[in-house]
């Protein structure tokens, strides 16, 4: 069987084409070979896979072959099916013949025995060497072809073409290589099922699958050849783990430690061979080899990453199970190199943009997978060695390491004799070997790198022989270096050696080798150990190299977990990725390289906190701290700090806590030269108090509190202090910020602050940002805590606060003055005047109110100013008469308050009490009005006019908080005589006795009591009798309703004229004197007038006079001229047409009573007309003479047309220089006269 | 035996908001740490994994040596993620790798 591996692999390694044999009957091939390996090779073939379905390949290759080439002919035929791979899979039969005899009898013959061989695939190829001119040679070859066709070709199949050598038809080599294709088609077919066939019947014959597989290769049907190898490592493994079936696993050989899962010529395939299987170990590796190169044939360099992390995986696993025959820490060994070969091999930049985004992210991750698989094995094997010291004790490295067990060797290695110098220096780093001191102190446990101590597993291991049996140990030793003679016997008197050396150190128990053993190592001892025993494992000079040093290590470790890095993040697997990056920081940061750490921490702590793990992040920010500290960057380096503060309170412990701070305030006060602005949301959060925002009115000012967090541990001093208010409503106007006027402190938790809040814009303002100043720190912090305690958890949130902390409110109406009432006021007497007050939904505390009266308007300054509360007059009247009729449950439910206020420079100041209700100010004023009140009569009509007893109070409400609110409304109030006097004669009788008869009308709401009137009769007039011109006291007191009238009878006569001297200094006019008192409310308007002493008792009557002037005439009883209008033409009047309109003018009195001024008897006239209406010709004014003899008359005519027919005013005559009262109108003339429309002028009528 | 899980609960955007250790060992000073450690890590491959099936328990989806991380996802795509230790015949050796 050995020598079958040998010929196998040898013809594997040679051949990798399929050959197609060349049976040169007619010695044509020397001729023609080069124009048929032109073709070579096949652009495109067809073939069967196993499964019998068509694959197109590619540049197939293949090689002829003569059939008397000594590569064929040396062969047995059929030597061996094993091989039967190599055979050629076509025959293509050469011939020509120019003759059919010759045919006939010598070459068709030999061609019969040729294709009488079954097992081949054959088909002939004529070859015409007849010139195109030899047309008789031509038809020759012809002839000889028809015959070869009928003889050899079926109609199943095509078996023949000719070939012109002096110009191919067209389609020949097209038809030549469908005829080769179909015959290695053919031919691999009939194999396949010979080698499926052959394994079915020899299941324990393991090399067919292989043949295949290669055949597969052969044909370049890679997958198909993959799927083989595939089923042979399962068939393998079957067989490999039978019970009973357990073999050599193998891997002990020299070199065995580097790993050849790439490299299929690692050990000729004789070597592995044991028995009738393979030693696990190499076999394993070898067919893995195949696989992968497969794979990288079929570019897919990603499957090889794939399939080969798992193979490590697993094999890892089993060399676990064979660890104690191993040499020490091979398992580790194997796993590097094997990492480090697969990543080498997939590292070719060819592969990439091959594949989609989903498998290169794939790609990526596993190659990051191998990259960190190969860094932990490193790590370990460097631990071993003694460089934990310089393996940064981070948790992923803890993580990895402390979980991963121990190596099992069967005896943990022993010191090497002479190794004492390197044993010191071991120890030396191991003293001097510091643990690192983290900056702000802060002490942690270091976290573990080791499974369970080191000493201890190592003297265990060595112990766990039993002590007594030494010879069995080197019996175990023996066999576990069975294979190895070499390593067995270069192990074993080290052994010896150290054993003597220990024993007479130690010298406890003389004699016996088992007190040498029982001594336990130390560290410094098993570092030398492993050293030396992994020298002896380790064949890889770099990798050897790689540990040789810390420095190497370091740099070693450092490629590693860059790989690593870079992987995992073109994986998208952040997390991974940046884990590592915090271990390269680790190590640039302990050779000082701070600017790359720092950098490299800064991408670790973005992201734990933004993803809020937290104790990760306590774990690599003091890290990130100290870097930005060296860097002298000193903003990065406070941020740290705030953030440091800001994490879980539970982290650190208060005094590592009250570092932090104390670096935050050092630096504030200190070190800065600018100020550094720096965001403390996570620690400073803020929040407006819970409940309802405060509400504004507009342009009230206030003060805000607001509570404010701090995540200091201790008391912290603000030198200012400011937080901004941010309007909702409008995005475009910036934050207004408020500030705390004085240093502020802050105790950690909860407090309060309180800031002045000056009057806002109308709308609802939220908090904006908190900024404040420690030292030269600028702080700010956006962060608006839930406004819950401490025990919320410290979620932060970074949205926007919705909840309003303040509304203020558009502009409004926030308080009402308005009159109390409508109705009029005495003039010329103290009255009061009432003003409510009606605050609107706002406190009026402290208000104060400036009253300025316009002209002709006093306030009683000597007067209190009285204030009550004020409910709606209307409805506490109509519930007082209801409690007096029916219940008293229904009394208001205000208290009543009154008080008694003074005018100060205009102004007066409202009580507490009035800050909140309604309230009425009575204000005794005073309307002066100098004239006497006229009294009307038909001759002189009373003007209506209001405006006369109008006067106005200017009013000034100055308040809110701090007199920032201002109301001003000017109030009218309307002041008038108690009555308004009108006249008439009532009768005049015979004897020239006048009633004159005076109306009383009651001008105010009150009742009006009239103890006394009299009347100073003007010049003229006298009173009948010898009367004083009183009437008779009886009817007094005479009480008149509000609004209603009374009248009063005179009875006078006329008197005696006087002279015109004499008269100027008596009284043009009458005037009527009334006393009379009034009772009224001060609530409904007049009232008795406000006393300036109160001392008088209530019921004290008071009279009031009031004085009317009355102007009477004397009456005109005899006009001395009479017009009359004269009747119009009995015709009617019509448009256009003239008319004479006449009037006659008599005088009924003579000349000598005259009251008229005349001009020699003439009299002036006037006729006024509508001109739209009338037409007047003739004089329209002018003068006409008359008699001044009684009884003379005279006719005025005007001629007249009239313009507009219907109802119209005729013209009237009027005399100017006449008094009205002279002249007697009877009859009086028409008011309206009738005006027919004009006559139809028939000459414009045209006859049709 | 003795031996400690951690179970914690991610919200959606990656953040914890329960943990919780159980188990009957004393707990260790780093084993928060770790336990912390192991679960974040586990994020990138429910990151990956988790849209690619309907199922809501994503089972052991990742190893630590003996530390077996457990996730289940709910609709919210909040993970429930565990870890343990898981104790394996000693025959098979580390798991983990």
């Amino acid at each position: 069987m050995a020598s079958y591996l040998a010929q196998f692999q040898s013809i594997k390694n040679s051949c990798d084409h399929v050959v197609i044999a060349v049976e040169d009957v007619s010695d044509l091939w020397p001729n023609i070979k080069s124009r048929f390996e032109e073709r070579l090779p096949f652009k495109r073939a067809s073939l069967n896979n196993k499964t019998r379905n068509p694959v197109f390949v590619e540049n197939f290759p293949a090689e002829f072959i003569l059939t008397t080439d000594s590569r064929l002919r040396s062969r047995f035929p059929q030597e061996q099916s094993l091989f039967w791979f190599r055979e050629p899979y076509a025959t293509v039969v050469l011939v020509t013949c120019e003759d059919l005899d010759e045919f006939k009898t010598i070459l068709k013959p030999r061609l019969k025995l040729i294709t009488q061989n079954d097992e081949k695939e054959w088909f002939i190829v004529f070859v015409s060497r007849a010139h195109p001119s030899n047309d008789n040679a031509v038809k020759m070859a012809k002839k000889v072809y028809a015959k070869i066709e009928v003889d050899f070709s079926s109609k199943k199949r095509e078996r023949c073409c000719k070939y012109d050598i002096h110009g191919p038809e067209a389609n020949f080599w097209e038809d030549l290589e469908s005829k080769i294709m179909e015959c290695v088609r053919n031919t691999l077919d009939r194999r396949v099922q010979f080698y499926e066939d052959e394994i079915r019947k020899l299941t324990e014959q393991r090399f067919m699958p292989e043949s295949l597989a290669f055949m597969f290769e052969m044909a370049h049907l890679y997958e198909d050849a993959l799927r083989e190898y595939d089923e042979l490592e399962l068939c393998y493994l079957e067989t490999v783990n039978m019970p009973g079936k357990q073999r050599d696993f193998g891997g002990v050989d020299r070199g065995d430690d580097l790993a050849a899962l790439l490299n299929p010529e690692n050990k000729p395939l004789a070597q592995i061979v044991q028995d009738d299987s393979f030693r696990e170990f190499e076999f394993r590796q070898y067919l893995f080899a195949y696989q992968s190169k497969l794979l990288f044939k079929l570019n897919r360099p990603y499957e090889v990453a794939s399939r080969g992390y798992s193979f490590i995986i697993g094999f890892s696993q089993a060399l676990t199970l064979h660890e104690n025959m191993l040499p020490f820490c091979m398992r580790e060994v194997w796993v590097i190199t094997a990492c480090l070969a697969l990543i080498n091999a997939t590292a070719s930049p060819n592969y990439d943009g091959l594949v989609a985004l989903e498998i290169e992210k794939e790609f990526f991750r596993l190659k990051g997978d191998l990259y960190s698989l190969c860094r932990v094995k490193f790590m370990r094997l460097a631990y071993l060695i003694g460089y934990g010291t310089d393996i940064e004790r981070s948790p992923v490295n803890s993580a990895l390491l402390s979980m991963l067990p121990w190596p099992k060797p069967l005896v943990w290695p022993s010191v090497p004799p002479d190794a004492s110098s390197e044993v010191l220096e071991k120890e030396k780093v191991i003293l001097q070997a510091t643990p690192k001191i983290k900056h702000f102190g802060i002490q942690r446990k270091p976290l573990p790198l080791e499974p369970s101590v080191l000493l201890r597993e190592a003297n265990r291991r060595r112990a766990s022989l039993s002590a007594g049996n030494m010879f069995e140990m080197f019996d175990g030793r023996q066999n576990s270096s069975d294979g190895s003679a070499s390593d067995a016997s270069s192990r074993m008197p080290l052994s010896n050696k150290m054993n003597v050396i220990s024993m007479l150190r130690t010298n406890s128990s003389p004699g016996n080798f088992d007190g040498s053993v029982d001594r336990p190592m130390r560290l410094a001892e098993i570092f030398v150990a492993a050293e030396h025993d992994l020298k002896h494992t380790i064949s890889d000079a770099n990798l050897w190299k790689a540990l040789s040093s810390v420095e190497e290590f370091e740099q070693k470790y450092l490629e590693l977990t860059k790989g690593a890095a870079n992987n995992y993040h073109n994986s998208w697997w952040k997390r991974h990725g940046v884990v590592l990056d915090g271990e390269i920081a680790a190590v640039c940061f302990r050779h000082g390289n701070f600017d790359l750490a720092a950098k490299s921490y800064e991408k670790v702590c973005a992201l734990y906190a933004g993803e809020g793990w937290q104790e990760l992040l306590a774990d690599i920010l003091p890290n990130l701290a100290e870097c930005q500290k060296m860097l002298n960057d000193e903003a990065g380096y406070l941020a740290s700090c705030v953030r440091l503060l800001s994490l879980d309170k539970g982290l650190f412990s208060t005094k590592e806590r009250q570092a932090f701070q104390a670096e935050v305030i050092r630096l504030a006060h200190s070190e800065m030269k600018h100020p550094v602005p720096l965001d403390v949301s996570s620690l400073i959060t803020f929040s407006g108090n819970p409940g309802p925002p405060l509400e504004l009115c507009d342009g009230d000012p206030s003060t805000l509190s607001v509570t404010v967090w701090s995540g200091f541990p201790d008391n912290i001093t603000l030198d200012s202090l400011s937080v901004t208010l941010t309007a909702t409503f409008n995005a475009d106007e910036g934050a207004k910020a408020l500030r705390s006027s004085t240093a502020t402190i802050l105790k950690p938790g909860r407090n309060t602050i309180t800031v002045a809040l000056p009057p806002q814009r109308p709308g609802s303002y939220v908090l904006g940002v908190l900024t404040g100043q420690i030292g030269q720190l600028r702080f700010r912090s956006h962060s608006f805590s839930k406004g819950g305690p401490a025990d919320s958890d410290d979620f932060m949130s970074y949205e926007k606060p919705t909840r309003p902390i303040l509304k203020v409110f558009k502009p409004r109406s926030l308080v009402d003055l308005a009159a109390a009432i409508s109705s009029a006021l005495l003039i010329n007497e103290t009255q009061w005047v009432g003003v409510i007050v009606r605050p609107i939904d706002y406190s009026l505390k402290g208000a104060v109110l400036h009253i300025d009266t316009g002209p002709g308007l006093n306030i009683e300054e000597s007067h209190v100013i009285e204030m009550e509360t004020f409910g709606n007059i209307s409805q506490s009247s109509t519930e007082m008469a209801k409690s007096n009729g029916t219940q008293n449950n229904c009394s208001p439910s205000y208290k009543k308050e009154f008080q008694q206020l003074k005018l100060q420079d205009g102004r007066i100041e409202f009580p507490a009490w009035a800050s909140d209700t309604n309230s009425v100010l009575w204000i005794p004023v005073r309307a002066i009005n100098d004239k006497l009140p006229r009294g009307s009569s038909s001759v002189t009509p009373q003007k209506q006019s209001n405006l006369d007893g109008m006067r106005t109070i200017a009013l000034k409400l100055e308040f809110g908080v701090s007199y920032n609110q201002i109301f001003e409304r000017t109030v009218a109030v309307h002041f008038t005589d108690p009555f308004h006097v009108s006249t008439r004669v009532a009768d005049k009788c015979n004897d020239g006795t006048l009633l004159l008869q005076v109306i009383l009308h009651s001008q105010v709401k009150a009742t009006l009591t009239i103890y006394d009137a009299w009347l100073e009769l003007q010049d003229g007039f006298v009173h009948t009798g010898q009367g004083s011109g009183r009437p008779t006291s009886d009817f007094f007191p005479l009480v008149i309703s509000p609004t209603s009238r009374a009248g009063i009878m005179f009875s006078i006569c006329l008197g005696k004229v006087i002279g015109k001297d004499e008269a100027e200094a008596l009284q043009p006019e009458s005037i009527l004197n009334i006393r009379y008192g009034i009772y009224g409310e001060r609530t409904n308007g007049a009232h008795p007038p406000v006393a300036v002493e109160c001392t008088e008792p209530e019921d004290a009557r008071q009279d009031l006079i009031f004085k009317s002037a009355i102007v009477l005439q004397r009456p005109v009883l005899d006009p001395c001229l009479a017009v009359g209008f004269l009747p119009l033409p009995s015709t009617g009047l019509r448009v256009g047409q003239f008319v004479t309109v006449q009037w006659r003018v008599e005088r009924l009195k003579g000349f000598e009573d005259n009251g008229i001024s005349e001009h020699n008897g003439e009299v002036l006239y006037e006729v006024s007309a509508n001109s739209e209406n009338w037409m007047i010709a003739g004089r329209k004014r002018g003068h006409v003479s008359l008699s001044t003899n009684q009884g003379s008359r005279i006719i005025i005519s005007i001629l007249c047309v009239p313009l507009v027919a219907g109802y119209v005013r005729p013209p009237q005559l009027g005399l100017p220089n006449v008094d009205e009262s002279n002249i007697s109108c009877n009859p009086p003339g028409p008011h309206l006269v009738c005006v027919m429309p004009p006559a139809l002028s028939s000459s414009f009528c045209i006859p049709p | 035996m003795a031996t400690t899980a951690c179970f914690i609960i991610v919200s959606r955007n990656d953040i914890p908001i329960y943990e919780a250790e159980v188990g009957s060992a004393t707990k260790r000073e780093d084993a928060a740490q770790m336990h912390q450690f192991i679960l974040h890590a586990a994020l990138d491959l429910v990151q990956d994994l988790a849209w690619t099936t309907s199922a809501m328990y994503l089972k052991a989806i990742d190893r630590f040596n003996d530390m077996v991380v457990s996730v289940y996802v709910t609709a919210g795509h909040i993970l429930c993620i565990c870890d343990f230790k898981c104790y394996r015949d000693k025959k098979t050796g580390e798991n983990g790798e």
